[in-house]
């Protein structure tokens, strides 16, 4: 009995230390150089969801195994991206719950669960979160109810909560928080109920709201004459329902924008509907806008450009530049000079058949006759768009941007515009050409060009989020539920495994106990890899 | 939970609504006429005689039996079937596609031509059951036919008979999933010389599932393919189209259109 006490303490003693959050600003802006931490959503404020572990290469992905799994408790669409700080994992699970988890076995930690109304409305998306911010102490996350909480992260108890903004008009949040220098920035989903959309910043201690930043100006505001002259800036859209990055540098914010409302009919909103479907580099002191590029201008097909914008700096034409970039919904690949918003090339990078290209400042050529009809109009990409909310990656290593490219056509119809508050606010919508006539490909584009450097197809148009690895990798995982490994440099399939059930969650990688691992939620499970 | 409350509030309107004036009724049926052809058509048929989806002009629809249902199937499809929500509607949209999908149940010129009796006759000198499934009968090469006549309009059956390859039923089942084709025709080779002729079961990126017509299935691995061709618009059934006069493809059409499922 004495032995077995002994050996019991020593293992006790011996077992490792798990630290609870203790990420200041400084960590997140160097998040590159702690590559055994996922510590922001897309892995650093550029977005590049690439980790710089290399245990898991080309020559011993087939080895890969199960380490845990862990079971959502309800089903729910799970998509989440977990954050990762020395030995915890903070996850989300549909609709708003945060989870902690034990990294080494997979057993939760404590977990939260807002209140959520019984009549909550969510409108243009299913109730789904996509994950935490960490910074400092302490761990946040928003809800479908329309709030942001602030948690402990050594015990999830609440530290603070507000409400974003009114959820009976529509408002509500399913993107994960970024933290920068003691502010929290959020975003908001809603614009197929007629919200005015907004980037809100919060102080992280406190809660307390430091600016708003609206995405359509108000009569007298820049930018309000590109609404036709009538109300229809104030139930516009424009929500900023994805995660934005950051330049800590250049100390600019940069927030995607999502489509004007109500979304497929077009006639109550004359003019370009700035600044929908665009992106904003915003000076996260104040606000204040310091450049703005739209992408698709008077959208009528639901072409959001919330799709995440990634940072890296190349040099083109023999000049050194810090670059932007986005693999637009509206089947566009773009590059921009992110200090200026300078457009520098865009080119499609899937079957669009809504343009004829782009102008030299980066405006489509818009082809006439396309907009959405009451009998209904075959336009390419689709309702769901060439790229959606799941995550692009950016390899260093290669120089080439990964994204899923989704080859859908949509007959488009335009319907009655009738504004009520809390009620969805689209008139019109669409039916997707699916099943076999449509499809998916992992493209591996040349980042500064968006040129095809090589693709593996998917069998449906799934939307796969990616990452890329300094293993050699990138993964992803398809609609018929196979978690899979390609070769970044050939495009050339190495591994996959059946994970049983759609695969919606976002790829990360993490490291404790100097292994590498890679996390996908699948159906309603998330699951965690690494070598034997 | 809200999209509920709305699809309520809609029901509760639309059964407190008084009886319309001619006039606006009229202009409701039209409207709704002009959603329906853009919208659901495709599936349903023009006029709602059937198609892919079941024929709607028929008095009594299965999950729509009150106005409450079928605006509940509009705002939200029918969940695990082919039918989605197409889009969001305003009231006076919902109103409108009520009306006209009402007004095509009561044309009750759903009745099918030819002699029942004489196309169940046809089917079974045909062989037909070999294939195909009738209350809980026959083969299992072909689709379960126990209910087609609820399914499937009368073109669809008709054109089904005549040339199989060109209706491939679509996405009505999980297995391979929504909008794929079903019982799509498949030729593959393998690298080591193997071939294989069978229907698909299912498919994802990485690997196939098959079945020959002697039933045996067989689980492939695409990278071990040498060739995977996807027959699209051909069928392992034949074409009647030679094999029955006009007046037996009436009956054997009127023999499916009365499968309308186990009681």
């Amino acid at each position: 009995m004495k032995t077995i006490i002994r050996v019991m303490l020593l293992a006790g003693l011996a077992a490792p230390a798990t630290t609870f959050a203790q990420v200041p600003y400084d960590r997140i802006v160097k998040a590159e150089s702690e590559p055994a931490n996922w510590l922001t959503y897309a892995g650093s404020y550029k977005s590049q969801r690439y980790t710089q572990l290399d245990q898991i290469n080309k020559q011993n992905v087939t080895q890969l195994k199960p380490a845990w799994v862990y079971q959502l408790r309800t089903g729910g669409v799970f998509e989440t991206s977990p954050v990762v700080v020395d030995g915890v994992m903070y996850m989300t699970e549909p609709p708003s719950t945060v989870t902690a988890i034990d990294v080494r076995t997979g057993r939760p930690l404590w977990s939260w669960t807002p209140k959520i109304p019984d009549d909550v409305i969510v409108i243009g998306s299913p109730p789904v979160n996509r994950g935490v911010a960490v910074l400092d102490n302490m761990v946040y996350a928003g809800s479908i109810a329309g709030h942001l909480a602030a948690l402990d992260a050594k015990s999830g108890a609440l530290r603070w909560d507000v409400a974003v903004d009114d959820n009976k008009i529509g408002y509500y949040l399913t993107l994960a928080p970024l933290a920068i220098d003691g502010k929290i920035i959020v975003g908001v989903s809603g614009a197929e109920n007629g919200i005015r959309g907004f980037v809100d910043a919060y102080d992280a201690k406190t809660g307390k709201r430091v600016w708003r930043r609206h995405t359509i100006p108000a009569p007298g505001e820049p930018g309000n004459e590109t609404w036709g002259g009538k109300d229809s800036w104030k139930t516009g859209g424009g929500s900023t329902w994805l995660t934005g990055s950051y330049d800590p540098e250049l100390k600019l914010l940069y927030w995607q924008v999502g489509n004007p409302g109500p979304d497929w009919n077009g006639d109550f909103r004359q003019g370009d509907n700035l600044y929908t479907c665009s992106v904003l580099a915003i000076n996260p002191d104040d606000g204040s806008l310091k450049w703005t590029f739209q992408f698709t201008p008077h959208d009528t097909h639901d072409w959001d450009a919330n799709e995440t914008v990634v940072l890296f700096d190349a040099t083109i034409n023999g000049r050194s530049r810090k670059l932007l970039t986005q693999a637009n919904r509206n089947g566009f690949y773009y590059v921009l000079d992110r200090a200026t918003g300078e457009f520098i090339t865009g080119t499609p990078f899937v079957k669009q058949t809504w343009a004829e290209g782009l102008d030299a400042k980066g405006r489509p050529i818009t082809k006439p006759g396309l907009d959405p009809n009451p009998e209904g109009i075959l336009v390419y990409p689709s309702i769901q768009g060439a790229a959606n909310w799941h995550a692009p990656s950016y390899s260093p290593k290669t120089g080439l941007f990964y994204q899923t490219a989704v080859e859908m056509g949509t007959i488009y119809y335009k319907g009655e515009a009738v504004y009520k508050p809390g009620i969805g606010f689209t008139a019109g919508g669409g039916r997707t050409i699916n099943g076999d006539d449509a499809w998916s490909a992992v493209r591996a584009l040349e980042a500064t060009t968006g040129k095809l450097k090589w693709e593996f197809k998917l069998l449906s148009a799934g939307r796969s989020s990616l990452l890329s690895t300094a293993g050699g990798l990138v993964f992803g995982g398809t609609e018929e539920g196979n978690f899979f490994a390609l070769d970044a440099d050939t495009g050339k399939p190495l591994w996959d495994t059946q994970l049983g059930a759609n695969i919606r969650g976002i790829p990360v990688s993490f490291g404790v106990d100097g292994k590498q691992y890679v996390a996908i939620a699948a159906g309603f499970a998330l699951f965690v890899y690494g070598l034997p | 939970m809200q999209r509920w409350l709305w699809t309520a509030a809609i029901g509760l309107a639309l059964a407190a609504m008084p009886a319309r004036a001619g006039a606006q009724a009229k202009a409701d049926i039209d409207g709704g006429k002009l959603l329906f052809q853009g919208m659901c058509a495709e599936c349903h048929g023009a006029g709602g005689a059937g198609g892919d989806a079941p024929p709607l002009n028929r008095p009594r629809l299965q999950h729509a039996p009150t106005d409450a249902a079928l605006v509940n199937i509009l705002q939200n499809g029918i969940p695990n079937t082919a039918m989605p929500r197409v889009r969001r509607f305003s009231e006076s949209e919902t109103r409108q596609l009520v009306a006209y999908i009402r007004s095509v149940g009561k044309l009750s010129d759903a009745k099918v031509p030819g002699d029942v009796k004489k196309g169940a006759d046809m089917y079974r000198s045909l062989g037909c059951a070999s294939c195909h499934i009738v209350g809980g009968q026959g083969g299992n090469l072909g689709p379960d036919l126990t209910d087609i006549g609820f399914m499937r309009g009368p073109a669809y059956l008709r054109q089904a008979i005549v040339d199989p390859g060109a209706a491939l039923p679509k996405g009505v089942l999980q297995v391979p999933s929504r909008g794929y084709a079903e019982y799509l025709p498949l030729r593959i080779v393998t690298k080591q010389g193997g071939e294989v002729r069978g229907i698909r079961v299912n498919e994802d990126t990485f690997s196939i599932q098959v079945r020959d017509q002697a039933g045996k299935f067989y689980s492939l691995r695409k990278a071990d393919l040498e060739l995977l061709e996807k027959q699209t618009g051909k069928s392992l059934m034949p074409s009647f189209s030679t094999r029955l006069t006009p007046a037996e493809l009436t009956d054997l059409v009127a023999y499916l259109a009365s499968l309308q499922g186990e009681p």
